[in-house]
């Protein structure tokens, strides 16, 4: 087919085009930096507030058990990974490189949130595990100095309350990280397919 | 090479490629503002090693292809109402109609012909997707057969 009769590089580039305005950039380059900051100092400050708060228990109530020791350190760690992974989320672990090839970058991508997947499910599992496991040995002291009633109703409540997060609250989030990340991988895959179409 | 230059020297074509890509105004000014954030980061880093404008290129290119991650947005295909009664010899339908079916083809399509119309040569058009120039020069003819038909189409 003749194509010559219609030039679309004259056409293309007739474009109105907006304003260049480097304030406006500068403003959004500053908000930009301030949000992914903001983000970080939340979820910092969440969580360092409770670890404080557990060593501070550890001081005052003097823990004569080893359980109870193990609990706390177990509880902190989990907190303390957790917050490495997603401290991480927003440095170098999400960082490709941005000034390769389209077919490489499509590929990195890929990658990255094949990692993401494993990673998230991961993190998940080990975190709901340390934390319950900490829990539960960390109660273990001050339930032998109730009655046996409540402690069985101090034991219970948690229980069911860890089930709750493991066999529903914990399956609900993974499936739904899996579903968004499936999406995305398949569309980056279908994208790259493009790329080897003759 | 400054910051300020590279954004006054490439804004308008980088505009243009994220208009390619998506065919809505605001859409395009964001993506294209967060391509020159990417630059910005990334300009301390560049080495002459490669040409700046393909260095330039890959990254917006990229970032419109980062696009897909981000919550799906209604991209905008049809024509504002009005166009269609207008005259047909004004130059605006034309590059309407042109935005409109470039941002309607395959997602790799779209960015090798806004690269094409921005009069990159092909070899470098090459450099920047990462596939042969032989593969480029083919895809370019067939896209721009194919958007010749969709103009044929449109009268």
């Amino acid at each position: 087919m003749d194509n010559s009769n219609i030039d679309f590089t004259a056409i293309w580039q007739q474009q109105k085009v907006v304003e260049l305005n480097i304030d406006e950039l500068q403003d959004k380059l500053n908000r930009f930096k301030k949000n992914n900051l903001k983000k970080l100092i939340f979820s910092n400050i969440l969580l360092i507030t409770t670890i404080v708060f557990v060593i501070f228990i550890w001081y005052k109530y003097q823990p004569q058990y080893l359980t109870t020791k193990i609990g706390i350190v177990l509880v902190i760690l989990a907190m303390a990974i957790f917050l490495l992974v997603y401290n991480k989320q927003f440095s170098s672990f999400n960082k490709i490189d941005d000034t390769q090839t389209i077919s490489n970058y499509l590929k990195s991508l890929t990658e990255l949130k094949t990692k993401q997947k494993y990673i998230q499910t991961t993190m998940l599992n080990m975190y709901f595990i340390m934390l319950s496991l900490g829990i539960g040995l960390y109660m273990y002291e001050y339930t032998l100095m109730m009655t046996i009633f409540w402690a069985f109703f101090a034991y219970g409540i948690t229980l069911t309350w860890i089930g709750f997060n493991w066999f529903y609250i914990r399956p609900k989030t993974i499936k739904r990280q899996q579903a968004k990340l499936d999406e995305l991988i398949s569309k980056f895959e279908a994208v790259n397919n493009q790329l080897n179409r003759e | 090479m400054e910051f300020d230059e590279v954004y006054k020297s490439y804004w308008q074509k980088i505009f243009r490629l994220c208009m390619g890509y998506v065919n809505d105004f605001e859409l395009a000014q964001d993506i294209a503002q967060e391509t020159f954030i990417i630059i910005w980061q990334q300009l301390p880093k560049f080495r002459n090693e490669s040409n700046i404008g393909t260095w330039i290129f890959r990254i917006a290119s990229n970032n419109c292809l980062r696009q897909i991650e981000k919550e799906k947005r209604i991209i905008k295909t049809d024509l504002p109402i009005n166009l269609r009664e207008e005259q047909q010899e004004s130059i605006e339908p034309k590059i309407q109609l042109l935005y409109k079916f470039i941002s309607e083809l395959p997602e790799i399509d779209r960015l090798i012909i806004s690269l094409e119309l921005e009069d990159i040569k092909q070899v470098e058009i090459a450099n920047i997707i990462g596939v042969s120039e032989v593969n480029v020069r083919v895809k370019i003819h067939r896209i721009k057969e194919k958007l010749t038909q969709r103009f044929k189409e449109n009268g």
